[in-house]
């Protein structure tokens, strides 16, 4: 009897539906980890970025400079892909235009797209964390529903209805919808975090790309008042 | 600024995911088996006294049906607190067999032993008696020289024939110590042979009690089941038995019941009549509807065929 209601020795015995539902959880509960551990270590990652990018940013270093430590093919993350943008899409208008309306609507959609680009980075994968914790407790349920048909369906043939007879298919149906909340509760747990991580970490892109904005504009009309006078 | 890292691959995040799922399987397999230990046969109990309960609700005739139930409840206690009697009992007496056969061999051993004392005790004292004529003969010779020697002193002649004599003696002692000896050997063999005759009829002794044993064991395991069967078809036909509302008191009806080899339901029929059809039809009813008996197939083989047909004696408030 103990042996017999044994967790392995239950999903050992389901039946194959029970078995795939199960498969199922376990491949969904696998992946979603994957993300979890994936993505933390990206948020950490992009986290500490910034900081090095703002200090050094606000350090007072030529924003010249800055452009060009880093050669142009190399690619760059965060407030530090923003920035190379909007001053590349800078450098370009200034030789082409002398409207400062021109240059700063054209730095502000390049930079507009490298945020969004970032947006793009950072969310990769939530969306596949919050389907799991929204679909494999239905998943789970499912599995047991299908169980539990299985358990009467046997029970009709049964002479004597006990418990002895219904207790182990029910136990193993209530595996799945176990697996399914298995899955689903970290993934809930993970998605709000990282989510809001990665909300506050645009928030801070965004944030520098006004202040950015703020300097090229500073600048032009520095460069701009002279010579219209 | 590194520069370097900047990719963050999935490789160390499925490894730390397939570990972290081996723990939590490890965790609860080693977890989980020390736990759930349910007493199994009271949950049966219970259904079976609950479903009870519900049929007899459905004959419409609540106060009937309570004090059926409770004496139902009683006669299945009664029938359980019986059967582990039973049980107990039957432990008891194969523990004594068993305690009686043991007993029986060291018996056997015994006898054996003193039975081989014996006849080492025979051997030595014929040994002994040998011996003892043995030195008789010397001393009788060693007189009889003596005897020699004064009638050789005596006579010289009849000295002569003295020593022949003497050869004649010992030469009858030679032949009469070979017969000896011969008589010795073949005793000897007897005893051998008679000693592995009676090891043969020990063995053959013990052989015949395990067969008996066995066939006792056979025995009692064939009737264990055929009354766990008889039990459980009468719990079916319990169950499934709707009484009729108004039967006279004592009615009785009785049920031969024909099984098919898979313990399908061949024919019911009403071998004595209570009187009443509509109790005799419930009853037939009962045990169609209780059929098919699966459990018959795992009666052993030898006992199924004495239990394809039975008879059911029907009572408001049992079924014999």
């Amino acid at each position: 009897m103990n042996d017999s209601l044994s967790i392995p020795h239950l999903i050992m015995n389901a039946s194959g539906v029970v078995q795939v539902v199960m498969l199922i959880l376990l491949i969904g509960s696998l992946l979603s980890w994957v993300v979890i551990f994936q993505r933390s270590f990206v948020m950490r990652r992009a986290r500490k970025a910034h900081r090095v990018f703002e200090e050094r940013f606000w350090s007072g270093v030529d924003l010249n400079e800055l452009y060009r430590e880093i050669p142009p093919e190399q690619e760059t993350q965060g407030a530090e892909h923003v920035f190379r943008a909007g001053f590349r899409e800078f450098n370009r208008l200034l030789a082409k235009t002398r409207s400062p309306q021109a240059i700063l609507e054209g730095v502000q959609r390049s930079m507009r797209v490298a945020w969004s680009r970032e947006e793009d980075r950072l969310t990769l994968h939530l969306v596949f964390l919050a389907t799991v914790a929204s679909a494999s407790p239905y998943i789970g349920l499912f599995g047991t529903v299908w169980g539990i048909m299985g358990s009467f369906q046997s029970l009709s043939m049964a002479q004597q209805a006990t418990l002895a007879t219904v207790a182990p298919w029910i136990a193993e149906a209530l595996i799945a919808t176990a697996m399914g909340l298995f899955a689903a509760i970290p993934a809930v747990i993970f998605y709000n975090r990282l989510s809001a991580e990665s909300a506050r970490l645009l928030g801070k892109y965004e944030d520098f790309a006004e202040e950015f904005h703020s300097i090229l504009h500073r600048n032009l009309q520095g460069r701009t008042d002279p010579g219209a006078e | 600024m590194a520069r370097h890292d900047r990719r963050v691959g999935y490789g160390l995040p499925l490894v730390l995911a397939i570990a972290l799922h081996l723990a939590i399987l490890v965790a609860s397999m080693m977890h989980f088996p020390q736990r759930e230990i349910e007493p199994p046969s009271a949950t049966i109990v219970q259904a079976t006294l609950v479903s009870t309960e519900a049929t007899t609700d459905q004959a419409q005739r609540a106060k009937q049906a309570r004090a059926q139930a409770l004496a139902r409840q009683a006669e299945e206690a009664a029938k359980a607190s019986a059967e582990q009697e039973a049980t107990r009992q039957a432990a008891e007496a194969t523990r004594q067999a068993a305690e009686a056969e043991r007993q029986r061999q060291a018996d056997a051993e015994t006898r054996e032993e003193a039975r081989r004392a014996a006849e080492e005790e025979a051997a030595r004292r014929a040994k002994q008696a040998e011996a003892e004529a043995e030195r008789r003969r010397q001393a009788e010779a060693e007189a009889q020289r003596q005897r020699q020697i004064e009638a050789e002193a005596q006579r010289q002649a009849e000295a002569q024939r003295q020593r022949q004599a003497e050869a004649e003696a010992q030469r009858q002692a030679e032949a009469e110590a070979q017969r000896q000896a011969e008589a010795e050997a073949q005793r000897q063999a007897e005893a051998e042979a008679q000693r592995q005759a009676e090891a043969e009829a020990q063995r053959q002794r013990q052989a015949e009690a395990e067969a008996q044993r066995q066939a006792e064991a056979e025995a009692r395991r064939a009737s264990e089941a055929a009354n766990s069967f008889i039990t459980l078809v009468r719990r079916a036909v319990e169950q499934a038995w709707v009484i009729p509302p108004n039967v006279p008191a004592g009615a009785s009806a009785e049920i031969s019941v024909k099984l098919g080899p898979s313990g399908e339901l061949l024919a019911a029929t009403l071998s004595q009549s209570s009187g009443d059809s509509a109790f005799d039809r419930s009853a037939i009813q009962a045990v169609e509807s209780a059929a098919p008996f699966a459990e018959l197939r795992q009666l052993p083989i030898s006992v199924q065929r004495d239990y394809r047909q039975f008879n059911l004696r029907f009572r408001p408030g049992d079924i014999r």
